[in-house]
C-alpha cells in the first residue's frame, strides 16, 4: 500500500499533464459532492427574472429564458457530464479488456471473429448510430450513458487484443501453463493485469469523448430532458444568443475545462504507466 | 534403445506453416514447412542428465517445449513411465504437470512482474494441493527458499522479481518447479544468461535437486564443456534431428559425425597447448524449410560426397550406446577415426 502511495506520488511529481488532471479531476469531485452548498439558486426553479445578466439579482452567471440560475446549472451538469464520462467508459473499458484479451490470447478462429468484429465496430460511423438508438428508444440518460458505453469499446479492445498478442509469448506465461494453470487462469491473472495500463489510459481519454458525444447529443435536442446538461443548456441558450450570451458561453467553457481535464488524465496516465516514457524503475 | 527407459520420446516432429506469401501453388507443389523438430526419437532414465547440444535454430528449444508440451507436436509421442503423455494431458493435465517441469532461459521474465515471489510461489501450491492451508504452504515455501541459499527468506518473499538477481530469480524458478516433484525436468539453457560468477551455484542446486528427486534431467545448451561436465549422454542436435548421441565421454572425445567433430573443434578449450585441428564449416547457417531430402548436413559437410544428397542416412551403430547418423561413419571397427585421416 504504501509502495504503491509512493509511486503515485512520484509518478505525480514526474508528469505535469498528470497533475493538472488528477487536480482538475478532484475539483469536479469537490463541486459534486458539494453541488448543493455551491450553488446559489435551486437549478430547477424557473424563477421570476429571465435573462437576466450576469450578476444581476444575486445571480452570478446570469440566468437563462426560463429564468434558470446559469450559475446553479453549470455547477449541478457536472454530475452529468462525471456520471456519462465514468458509466460510459466503464462499460467499453470493460467490454474491451474482455474481449480483446480473449481475441489476443485465445487466438486462431476466436481472434479472427473477434478482430472483424472489431473492425466492423471501428468502421460503424458511432456518432449516428448512438442518435439512432437514442431517438429509437427513448432520450433516458441511462440509454445515452449505455449506448455511448456499447459502441466505443473497439479501440479499447484493439488496444488490449495488441497487449495479449506479445504478453502470451512471454515466458512468465509459459512457466504459469507448465506448471498447469488453465488458459482462464492464465488470461485473468497473466494477461489481464500486466496488460491493462494502456486500455487504463485509453479509456480515460475516451471519457473525453463520453462527455462531448452526451454535449453533442443533448445540443441536438435528443439529451434526457429531466437531467441538467451543458450541451442542453448549449442548445436551449442558442436562440438567444445574440441576446443572452451567457447561456453558451459558460456552458460551453464547462464542457471544454471538463474534456481538457479527462484528456490531461488519459495523456498523463499513458506517459506514467507507457515504460517507454518512464525513466528508471519500473 | 531399451524399453524400460523413464521417459521415452518416439519419434517426435514439429512443423510450422512456412508463410511465403505465395496464395496460389503449382499442383503438386507442397506448402514450405518449418521443420523446427523433425522425428527425434530418445530414450532417458530416471536419473540420468541427458546434454542436447547444437547451434542456435536446430530445434533445442522446441524440442523442450515439445517435451513440457507448451507447444503440440505434429506428430509422435512422449511416453513416462509407459504413459503417453497425450493421454495423461487428456485425462489428467495436473498429474501431467506434476510429472514434468521446465525451468526457463530467461530468470528476469520467469515471474509475473506484478506479484511478489510469496505470491508468485503461493500459486502452484495451491493449484496442486500442496499443503493443508496458506499457513503451511509458507512454512514449505520458506523451508526451500533458505534450502536453496535464498536468506532471509521473509525477506525474498516480501519482494518483486525487478528487486531479485538473476541467479536469485532462477533459483527461485528451479525450487517452483521443484515444488511438484517432478520425475522429469527440462532446463532450457537454464544459466546462459547468468553471470558467469554465478553459474556454477545454480547448476549444482539443479543437478543436486534432480539428483534427489532421482530425476530424469534433459539440459539444453549450447555449451559443450559445460554439457559434457553435467551429462551422462549427450545428443547433438542439427536442424531438428538428433545427429550423434551417446555417453557424454564418448561424444567428446571421440565425435563420429563430421557436425559434432566441427562443432567441438570450435569449442574454446581450457588448456591452451592442446593441439586440435580446427575444422571449418561452410555454407549459409541452414535454414530448416524444407530441408532435404539428402542429408540435412551435406551440404555444410567437408566430407559430403554425391551420396550423401540422394538420401538420409540410417543410424550407425558404434557400440556403447553410441550411435552417428552419417553415411561416412563406416569405421566403428578401426577406431582412430578423426577428421585429418578421415579428409582423405
Amino acid at each position: 500500500m504504501k509502495r504503491f502511495f509512493n509511486k503515485t506520488l512520484s509518478a505525480l511529481r514526474s508528469d505535469a499533464q498528470l497533475r493538472v488532471g488528477v487536480i482538475g479531476l478532484a475539483l469536479l469531485f469537490l463541486i459534486v459532492i458539494f453541488g448543493s452548498v455551491i450553488a446559489t439558486h435551486d437549478p430547477y426553479f424557473y424563477g421570476p427574472d429571465s435573462l437576466a445578466a450576469p450578476g444581476q439579482n444575486g445571480h452570478l452567471l446570469g440566468t437563462n429564458h426560463m429564468g434558470q440560475d446559469v450559475f446553479s446549472m453549470l455547477v449541478y451538469g457536472v454530475r452529468t457530464s462525471l456520471m456519462v464520462a465514468i458509466t460510459a467508459s466503464m462499460i467499453s473499458g470493460v467490454l474491451g479488456i474482455i474481449i480483446g484479451g480473449a481475441g489476443g490470447y485465445f487466438g486462431g478462429k476466436v481472434d479472427v471473429v473477434i478482430s472483424e468484429l472489431i473492425n466492423v465496430f471501428l468502421l460503424i460511423p458511432t456518432f449516428f448510430l448512438i442518435m439512432l438508438i437514442v431517438s429509437l428508444f427513448g432520450s433516458d440518460i441511462r440509454n445515452v450513458m449505455i449506448v455511448i458505453g456499447l459502441t466505443t469499446w473497439s479501440s479499447n479492445a484493439k488496444l488490449m487484443r495488441a497487449q495479449a498478442l506479445s504478453l502470451r509469448e512471454r515466458t512468465f506465461v509459459k512457466s504459469a501453463i507448465a506448471l498447469g494453470e488453465t488458459k482462464l487462469q492464465v488470461l485473468v491473472k497473466y494477461i489481464l493485469p500486466n496488460g491493462i495500463f494502456p486500455v487504463v489510459a485509453n479509456t480515460t481519454r475516451g471519457m473525453a469523448g463520453a462527455i462531448l458525444t452526451e454535449a453533442s447529443l443533448s445540443f441536438l435536442g435528443l439529451g434526457d430532458p429531466n437531467v441538467i446538461s451543458w450541451g442542453q443548456m448549449i442548445y436551449q441558450g442558442k436562440q438567444y444568443i445574440t441576446t443572452a450570451w451567457w447561456i453558451t458561453a459558460f456552458s460551453g467553457i464547462a464542457v471544454i475545462i471538463t474534456v481538457i481535464i479527462f484528456y490531461m488524465l488519459g495523456d498523463g496516465l499513458n506517459h506514467v504507466l507507457n515504460p517507454k516514457y518512464s525513466q528508471g524503475g519500473k | 534403445m531399451e524399453n524400460n527407459a523413464y521417459v521415452e520420446i518416439r519419434g517426435l516432429q514439429k512443423f510450422y506453416p512456412h508463410k511465403d506469401g505465395k496464395i496460389f501453388r503449382k499442383p503438386g507443389e507442397e506448402k514450405p514447412l518449418v521443420k523446427a523438430v523433425d522425428g527425434v526419437s530418445l530414450s532417458i532414465q530416471r536419473g540420468e542428465i541427458l546434454g542436447v547440444i547444437g547451434e542456435s535454430g536446430c530445434g533445442k528449444s522446441t524440442l523442450g517445449r515439445l517435451l513440457v508440451r507448451l507447444e503440440d507436436p505434429t506428430s509422435g509421442d512422449v511416453l513416462i513411465d509407459g504413459v503417453s503423455t497425450a493421454q495423461m494431458l487428456k485425462k489428467d493435465p495436473k498429474h501431467f504437470r506434476r510429472q514434468v517441469q521446465i525451468v526457463f532461459q530467461n530468470p528476469f521474465d520467469t515471474f509475473t512482474p506484478r506479484d511478489t515471489i510469496q505470491k508468485i510461489l503461493l500459486r502452484p501450491l495451491k493449484h496442486h494441493n500442496i499443503g493443508k492451508d496458506t499457513e503451511e504452504r509458507l512454512e514449505i515455501i520458506r523451508k526451500a527458499l533458505e534450502a536453496g541459499g535464498l536468506r532471509p527468506a521473509e525477506d525474498i518473499m516480501s519482494r518483486y522479481p525487478h528487486e531479485l538477481s538473476g541467479g536469485q530469480l532462477q533459483r527461485i524458478s528451479i525450487i517452483r518447479a521443484m515444488f511438484l516433484n517432478p520425475g522429469f525436468i527440462i532446463a532450457d539453457e537454464p544459466v546462459s544468461m547468468l553471470d558467469v560468477s554465478v553459474r556454477a551455484e545454480i547448476i549444482n542446486m539443479l543437478l543436486d535437486l534432480a539428483r534427489n528427486h532421482n530425476a530424469a534431467l534433459v539440459f539444453i545448451s549450447h555449451d559443450i564443456a559445460l554439457t559434457r561436465y553435467i551429462s551422462d549422454n549427450i545428443a547433438v542436435m542439427y536442424l531438428g534431428r538428433i545427429v550423434e548421441y551417446g555417453s557424454a565421454d564418448e561424444v567428446i572425445r571421440n565425435p563420429q559425425h563430421p557436425y559434432t567433430r566441427a562443432l567441438i573443434s570450435n569449442c574454446a578449450s581450457v588448456d591452451p597447448f592442446e593441439t586440435r585441428e580446427e575444422i571449418n564449416i561452410e555454407g549459409e547457417p541452414p535454414t530448416p524449410i524444407n530441408p532435404g531430402p539428402g542429408c540435412y548436413f551435406a551440404p555444410r559437410c567437408y566430407m559430403a560426397t554425391e551420396e550423401c544428397f540422394q538420401k538420409y542416412p540410417e543410424p550407425v551403430d558404434l557400440g556403447n550406446g553410441h550411435y552417428a547418423v552419417c553415411s561416412k561413419v563406416n569405421c566403428a571397427a578401426c577406431g582412430k577415426c578423426n577428421p585429418s585421416n578421415s579428409n582423405a
